[in-house]
């Protein structure tokens, strides 16, 4: 790596961690309470450059690569996952379209992605994990196509302004267009009231009859289901990255409490059952940590990393989970107070067995990678 | 052979003198035993007579220079004036109040006498005719011992309220002096408003209204306000504190918050918890009022009373002239 | 119109401990991070850059070892135009009187700077000395400790400046040297973008030979002060004066004793 771009990647690190701890950390109570980030969040977040991190510099973005972009999600994790969830949606969006967009697609749309959230949609109330179950279409008419249908639990959607949908171009081919908020036909619906990242927006789209040029096709007809694929590995790097952040924050409170506190006569420090589960909880944190370095490592690498992705996530989840409930179990019954942080971080990492493909599913996806070595 | 002079500058702080002065005098006495000539070095527009304020403090001397245009003058005109003086009177040390006057001031006049300055002391010493400065440094977590052995004057600003100031016996004598004002015209004090609180953050205050879970309700935290307004502070608050919508982060002492050290901090309905005491332990005087007799706030405190904070805020505000 | 502003890098963390053996000073794994008050002075000159009619030129200058570049780059992140680095062995050891001496040289190197800024003091060694010894050994006049301050006319800063408890308003000539107050206002975040593109501003290093030096005027010997001890400070030992009495009562001891400390 040439030094200007070690000494660059420094330089974010530090100048997000300093945002994160004034900025984005002494909003994630609020934004876990109100299921909504303040007013105004957003928009402080874009204007800082939020937005563009690994956007290349020829649309106007900073062009960082995959290994310090995840990392820049791990630190604001540390504060506030729902924030680097919101950006993790925005930036597995635009690495779409970096693959699998014209360069025409590309130079029109990606400027506009430094202060636009970008989205990836596939699921539908009729199929989550069975792409194939989807009902929204898009039939194409003379030099356009139309798309038709309803896109719900969209991470960012609402929020976002720019959505690639998963349809069928026919009855069992899957292909991804990109639509904009602006167009004729584009509405938004329901807004989910979910458990945990209740800071980033998840919701509905609804379109009718949105016509759009056939240049806002990603990639060729059929490749939804690989682009869907490849949307998925480039979130769940980042989601480990999201993981380990929630898993240090916990870690944090564990310690510090730990440090206070005193069991009878004797710090909490000094108890065997303090240790395990401190122990564990870093284990747990620095396991995940490794794993989606090294997936993001190999992204960089240009060398696939689907199943060390899938790694990630299906690990890190469960870890952050389990090291959430063993920090709880620390501070007993300031950990079940929703005074302290605890109890929600547990519910923010909940969501990440689930969001971007279930842990079955991932465990089937490197089962099927082993048998297949 | 005359005795090595040890000077302290005087400060005016409006029409008074600077309250850092009279505690420097009482300790360049105290540092001085047989062995200096204490000077209070004092510049004064004609018709003053501050001189009056510093004699019940008893330097052997109070070197007085009077022009009109001191009171307005600008950190180079002092530093200016005060070389004459040093170049006249060949001092061994010279004591500043670490104010925001002094700190601008004593550096200027370090360039122009090329010899060494130890920034907001909070403790001297001599070894023989060699001023030992300890100065805090890196937000007063280390303490470092400074001397300057081969420069004279030795020079230092020192911390206010880190001496007390005690009245002495000796009449102090009164001489006059002149310099040459040389005024530099490319600076002018346009304006000087008197103003009761110049502190802007919880972390800039000298005087700081600290209130905990005990003393959080809409009536109290408004006297509070009255209170901080009379001492020229600021209020800080506990952790819990902030969940208000009046409070925020940068409203908050402790580990989390910001670490102070105010010159007075006043603790209402504050039991201690750790995270908060590191925050706030190295205040120069601390005051705890709290219902619990036990609350760890009392281990750190000077003054203390056990007993209804809003009640001891209400009767404190209703003295307060 | 050419802006210089001073800054200096500074340990991340003010937590440094006393190696219990050699009684020195613990930096061991304390990454450097620019001092956070000299932002102060950066987003000022910044301003004044956004603000001003003519075209204003900010460069950041510092004094330090290599690594020092990152607090530079950093610098140049927020919307500095340049930087100068100045790094030599020969300047190791300085106190503020040797550090403010080769700032000095440099500045009149750089040449033709109406402004120069400065951080109200470093967060490591808390002295706030090295502005108002630069000032003097420029011949300029100095405000220090300002709360606002603006471009009044040609060649000409109105500055507000809060002693203790007076306001003063001062107008200055430029050149004139400033230091700035941290409420001043609130530093600009460097961008991701900003941060790639700053690796592609220019930073000068000039070591000893590019300077017009005085040696003995340089690092240790140029320093009149020694330090001859550190060490951790021992907790304050307080005795707790009890207030007795009904509240009322305990207000007045309270208030007797407040008094004799010349607290109010």
């Amino acid at each position: 790596m040439p030094a200007t771009t070690a000494a660059a990647e420094k330089l974010l690190l530090q100048m997000v961690d300093d945002y994160t701890t004034r900025e984005i950390s002494p909003e994630d109570m609020p934004m876990d309470a109100a299921g909504d980030f303040p007013a105004g969040f957003m928009q402080k977040l874009t204007d800082t450059g939020f937005l563009g991190i690994m956007l290349p510099q020829e649309f106007g973005g900073a062009g960082f690569g995959p290994e310090v972009t995840a990392a820049a999600l791990n630190h604001i994790a540390r504060g506030n996952a729902s924030t680097a969830v919101t950006l993790e949606g925005h930036f597995k969006t635009i690495d779409q379209i970096l693959k699998f967009g014209t360069p025409a697609l590309q130079k029109q749309l990606l400027p506009s992605a430094n202060d636009r959230i970008f989205a990836f949609s596939m699921t539908e109330a009729s199929g989550g994990s069975n792409p194939m179950g989807i009902s929204s279409t898009a039939t194409r008419e003379g030099d356009h196509w139309v798309i038709t249908g309803d896109k719900i639990m969209i991470t960012n959607g609402g929020l976002a302004q720019v959505y690639c949908v998963l349809v069928k171009t026919a009855p069992k081919e899957l292909s991804v267009f990109v639509v904009d908020q602006d167009m004729p036909g584009f509405s938004f619906g329901k807004r989910e009231d979910f458990i945990g990242l209740r800071g980033t927006p998840v919701g509905e789209i609804v379109m009718d009859h949105i016509v759009v040029d056939n240049d806002h096709l990603l990639g060729k007809l059929g490749d939804g289901g690989i682009i869907g694929d490849s949307a998925h590995d480039d979130a769940r790097i980042l989601m480990g990255a999201v993981l380990t952040g929630i898993m240090e924050h916990e870690l944090k409170i564990a310690t510090d409490y730990a440090k206070e506190r005193k069991a009878g006569d004797k710090p909490l420090t000094e108890l065997q059952v303090t240790h395990r589960k401190v122990a564990d909880i870093a284990m747990r944190k620095e396991t995940t940590k490794l794993l989606y370095q090294r997936a993001a490592q190999l992204k960089a690498a240009g060398q696939p990393y689907s199943e060390e992705a899938a790694m990630a996530k299906a690990h890190g989840s469960r870890a952050a989970v389990s090291a959430g409930d063993d920090t709880l179990q620390i501070l007993a019954g300031y950990g079940y107070s929703r005074e302290y942080p605890v109890e929600h971080l547990i519910r923010d990492a909940r969501a990440m067995e689930i969001a971007e493909g279930t842990v079955e599913k991932m465990r089937s996806a490197i089962a099927t990678a082993e048998f297949n070595k | 052979m005359s005795k090595p002079e040890l000077w302290v500058i005087a400060e005016r702080r409006l029409d008074h003198i600077e309250p850092t002065t009279q505690q420097l005098i009482t300790k360049a006495k105290h540092l001085a035993g047989d062995q200096f000539h204490t000077v209070a070095i004092l510049f004064e527009a004609t018709t003053d007579h501050l001189e009056n304020e510093l004699t019940a403090y008893g330097p052997d001397e109070i070197r007085v220079v009077r022009d009109d245009r001191f009171p307005t003058a600008t950190d180079a005109e002092h530093a200016d004036a005060l070389e004459q003086l040093v170049k006249k009177y060949q001092p061994n040390s010279i004591l500043f109040g670490a104010t925001i006057t002094g700190r601008s001031i004593a550096p200027r006049l370090q360039a122009k006498l090329q010899t060494g300055l130890t920034a907001d002391c909070l403790d001297l010493r001599f070894d023989d005719e060699t001023l030992v400065a300890t100065k805090p440094s890196y937000g007063d977590n280390i303490m470092c011992e400074i001397i300057c052995p081969d420069h004279r004057p030795q020079m230092a600003t020192v911390r206010p309220n880190t001496f007390v100031a005690e009245a002495a016996d000796g009449a102090a004598e009164v001489t006059t002096d002149t310099v040459t004002f040389h005024p530099v015209d490319r600076l002018q004090v346009k304006a000087a408003v008197p103003v009761v609180n110049t502190a802007t953050t919880v972390g800039d205050a000298s005087r700081v209204v600290a209130l905990g879970r005990g003393a959080a309700s809409e009536a109290t935290i408004d006297t509070a306000t009255k209170l901080a307004e009379k001492l020229g502070g600021r209020i800080g608050v506990s952790r819990p504190l902030t969940d208000q919508e009046r409070f925020t982060h940068d409203d908050q002492i402790g580990q989390s918050g910001n670490t102070i050290h105010p010159e007075l901090i006043l603790n209402f309905g504050i039991s201690g918890a750790v995270q908060y005491l590191v925050g706030m332990q190295d205040s120069q005087t601390i005051v705890a009022v709290n219902s619990d007799k036990d609350a760890p706030i009392f281990d750190v405190a000077d003054y203390g009373y056990v007993g209804d904070a809003p009640a001891f805020m209400s009767a404190l505000l209703a003295q307060f002239v | 119109m050419k802006i210089v502003v001073c800054i200096k890098q500074v340990p991340e963390t003010n937590d440094v401990t006393i190696d219990p053996v050699t009684h020195n000073l613990d930096r061991r794994g304390l990454a450097g991070v620019m001092n956070p008050f000299d932002k102060n002075a950066i987003e000022l000159a910044l301003h004044l850059k956004d603000t001003a009619t003519d075209d204003v030129q900010v460069a950041l200058l510092t004094m330090g070892p290599d690594d020092y570049a990152e607090s530079l780059r950093e610098g140049m992140a927020m919307g500095a135009d340049e930087g100068y680095l100045l790094s030599d062995r020969a300047f190791a050891g300085a106190d503020t009187l040797a550090t403010g001496y080769v700032i000095a040289q440099a500045l009149k190197k750089v040449g033709d700077a109406d402004l120069i800024l400065f951080g109200r003091q470093a967060v490591d060694a808390d002295t706030g000395q090295v502005g108002p010894i630069v000032a003097e050994f420029l011949h300029q006049p100095q405000i220090t400790y300002a709360a606002s301050l603006r471009l009044s006319g040609k060649n000409e800063v109105t500055a507000e400046r809060l002693l203790e408890d007076t306001k003063q308003t001062l107008v200055a000539q430029l050149p004139a040297v400033v230091s700035v107050r941290s409420e001043l206002n609130t530093p600009r975040y460097p961008t991701p973008r900003n941060i790639q593109l700053s690796f592609e501003k220019p930073l000068t290093i000039w070591h000893h030979d590019d300077l017009d030096l005085d040696d003995s005027r340089l690092g240790q010997a140029g320093s009149p002060t020694i330090v001859t001890k550190v060490y951790a400070p021992k907790p304050v030992k307080r005795e707790l004066t009890p207030l007795t009495g009904t509240p009322s009562e305990a207000a007045s001891q309270l208030i007797k004793a407040l008094k004799g400390r010349q607290l109010i």
